[in-house]
């Protein structure tokens, strides 16, 4: 009974889905807030996320007739799904709901999944707007997301294991990931940000190019569960990227015991916070890039780093 | 490839007026673009002649929410020429003073209008913020920030106390400040020319074969500016340069129009040291003596003409309004084709259209 009040409590509320909810609402506000200070602007106030996902959930849901009706309500519900489900597998200060040994394989691939129903999202629910942004974010699925694999693979090749927590634990002593692979970083920074479809590489929703793009015919609920997708996309994002490269709660090249949980705790909020605040500040400081710079940028530039970011790792394990 | 109809328009994020944009496309290509306009058309022509010289003014001020000074400024020198009056040296600065702030307002609402249309909301912030500066100017001077009523046939209905000329001269060192961030920003931002270099590109001789004008036609490196080619209100006394570029494209008119800025503000200074004192107007007759007369202008977006025709009563027997949104429709069109379709909000929103002059 014990147990699985337990089990519940890690599944449902801490590191689960209560707090990957809260966070998400939380980061949201705070990435808003920090954008609209940068533009001189003062930015909502702290429920505003909240307040949004509320009103969008109580308005009203209208599809296009030409729309597939039942792909079009699962697809947010199964992305939404898709990204908790990644977030269940990334340890957060230590706290961890299941972990194994590859589950850094199935979260880039949980986490990959929400661009390929986003495209049919565009596909399948009618208008010009939604099948052009779709294939666009295609396009921009196939520049980022290459790199950013090769960016993670390379601390995986590095420590010798597809375990998140695996590869937290070795960099206790050793040091952060990103000492030894700032480019590694800088492209898992990249990547992310085009995962999230955050300016400069909002491509796919360039409102004065396709309108909403894909999302362009959603309305109601299934917005609503859109932007929560995209919220929790973000915060499982962060999160991984400071377990992967920032050493989770670890304090760089200190050790301590696990009694210091507290501590452990604020060093990964402080890093995760960090993250956020460099999502926020390039998303104020560029144009959007057109489709064809982006594609360009990634094979010609981002695909290649990757290349020698992997190709040095690898030497440095036979060495 | 299949080829797609995309609708930009009547109501569109990209467009802050109604007009109405089919284009048809092949994946990401446009191939070419039908225009359609007319929805704000208020037909402001016919209501014209129904209206004396008096009440033209605040009609014809309504022509356009952006370049409303220099509408009235075009009719009331066309009235003036038909009356033979002399405006007297402080209305025409006065006059010139609020064109001038005016092309400040409406080049950094433009500025912003292309960055939040190339996804770069932070320069739409700022520009549009420090677009309050010049607001506040006018707001002071005349009590309006966007329809200011300063024109009226004979001269200006404002008369500025020293205090506010101090005023003003204080707030357009802030805005210069600004506005040198900005031009900044237009040089070395590199997204920014990404985006617009050698995008919707208008050559010389495309601007000539469409009768472009203003900062478009300059950019192509057409040399030509009204108010030094054919000096109106109080432009003859004033020291300024004529900035033109050589590319043709966005980029070369966000550079025209940016440095226009500081021309304008440097324009403004000069009125504000050297206001000549007297009168501000001179009292105008109700009727008007039968002819007909030509009135231009330089607005924000180019030439702007006005035809007046008198048949000796208190009410125009014809006026005809030409704005340069019009040259600018047809280059548009001819710009929309084989290009990207992330291109369109760029070139659409580069050659700075204004519906409601163009449609009255």
């Amino acid at each position: 009974m014990r147990d699985l009040l337990s089990v519940l409590v890690t599944v449902f509320i801490f590191p689960g889905f209560g707090f990957l909810v809260a966070c998400a609402f939380l980061f949201e506000w705070i990435d808003r807030r920090t954008i609209a200070r940068l533009q001189a602007r003062i930015g909502p106030p702290w429920f505003q996320p909240v307040a949004d996902l509320l009103k969008l959930l109580s308005k009203e849901n209208v599809l296009p007739r030409q729309a597939d009706r039942p792909i079009c309500t699962a697809l947010p519900v199964v992305s939404l799904a898709a990204v908790l489900t990644a977030a269940l597998y990334i340890p957060v200060g230590g706290r961890v709901v299941y972990a194994f040994e590859g589950d850094l394989i199935v979260v880039l691939f949980l986490l990959s999944l929400p661009a390929l129903f986003y495209f049919l999202a565009g596909w399948v629910s009618g208008g010009v707007y939604s099948i052009i942004g779709g294939s666009r974010s295609v396009l921009q699925y196939f520049s980022y997301e290459v790199p950013f694999l090769m960016a993670l693979s390379a601390p995986a090749i590095l420590t010798g294991s597809w375990s998140i927590s695996e590869i937290i634990s070795q960099q206790t002593g050793a040091g952060w990931i990103l000492l030894v692979q700032p480019l590694g970083f800088l492209l898992a920074v990249v990547g992310l940000i085009g995962k999230l479809k955050r300016v400069p590489f909002d491509i796919p929703k360039a409102k004065s190019e396709v309108v909403g793009g894909p999302l362009t015919e959603f309305s109601g609920r299934k917005l609503a569960l859109w932007h929560l997708t995209v919220d929790i996309q973000t915060v499982a994002g962060i999160f991984l990227l400071v377990n992967v490269f920032l050493g989770g709660g670890n304090l760089a090249f200190l050790r301590y015991s696990a009694s210091l949980g507290l501590v452990r705790a604020a060093a990964f909020a402080v890093k995760a916070l960090a993250m956020l605040l460099i999502l926020s500040v390039t998303s104020a400081l560029y144009a959007r890039l057109r489709i064809d710079q982006l594609t360009s940028l990634g094979w010609r530039v981002l695909a290649p780093l990757g290349l020698v970011e992997l190709a040095a790792t690898m030497l440095i394990g036979v060495v | 490839m299949t080829r797609v109809t995309i609708p930009v328009g009547p109501q569109h994020p990209l467009l802050k007026e109604p007009l109405s944009f089919r284009l048809t496309a092949e994946g990401e290509r446009v191939m070419e673009a039908a225009l359609r306009m007319g929805y704000v058309h208020r037909g402001i022509e016919r209501l014209s002649e129904e209206r004396n010289y008096v009440q033209n003014l605040y009609l014809l001020e309504r022509v356009c929410g952006i370049c409303s000074h220099v509408h009235t400024t075009t009719y009331c020198q066309g009235v003036e020429a038909l009356l033979e009056l002399d405006v007297p040296p402080r209305g025409l600065m006065l006059r010139t003073l609020l064109c001038e702030l005016e092309r400040i307002h409406s080049h950094m609402l433009w500025l912003g209008v292309l960055a939040e249309n190339i996804g770069f909301s932070t320069i739409f912030m700022y520009s549009w913020r420090d677009r309050e500066i010049a607001l506040d100017i006018m707001e002071d001077l005349s009590g309006g920030r966007i329809a200011h009523a300063v024109n009226t046939i004979g001269g200006v209905r404002i008369d500025p106390e020293p205090e506010q000329i101090r005023a003003a001269r204080h707030r357009l060192n802030a805005l210069e400040d600004q506005v040198d961030d900005l031009v900044d920003v237009v040089k070395y931002e590199g997204t920014l020319k990404v985006r617009t270099q050698g995008v919707g590109g208008a050559s010389l001789e495309q601007v000539r074969r469409h009768c472009a004008v203003g900062p478009v036609a300059r950019a192509a490196g057409l040399d030509r500016d009204l108010r030094r080619d054919a000096p109106y209100a109080a432009y003859d006394r004033l020291f300024f340069n004529v900035i033109t570029a050589s590319d043709g494209d966005v980029w070369a008119a966000t550079w025209v129009r940016v440095l226009e800025v500081l021309e304008s503000l440097s324009m403004c200074r000069q009125i504000l040291d050297d206001l000549p004192e007297g009168e501000v107007s001179t009292r105008a007759p109700r009727r008007v003596p039968e002819g007909e007369v030509v009135s231009r202008a330089e607005a924000p977006r180019g030439e702007v003409v006005y035809y007046i025709r008198s048949d000796g009563s208190d009410k125009p027997a014809r006026i005809k309004i030409r704005t340069p949104t019009l040259p600018a429709l047809s280059l548009v069109r001819e710009q929309l084709r084989d290009i990207n379709i992330a291109d369109v909000p760029v070139v659409i929103s580069g050659i700075d259209l204004c519906i409601a002059c163009a449609d009255r």
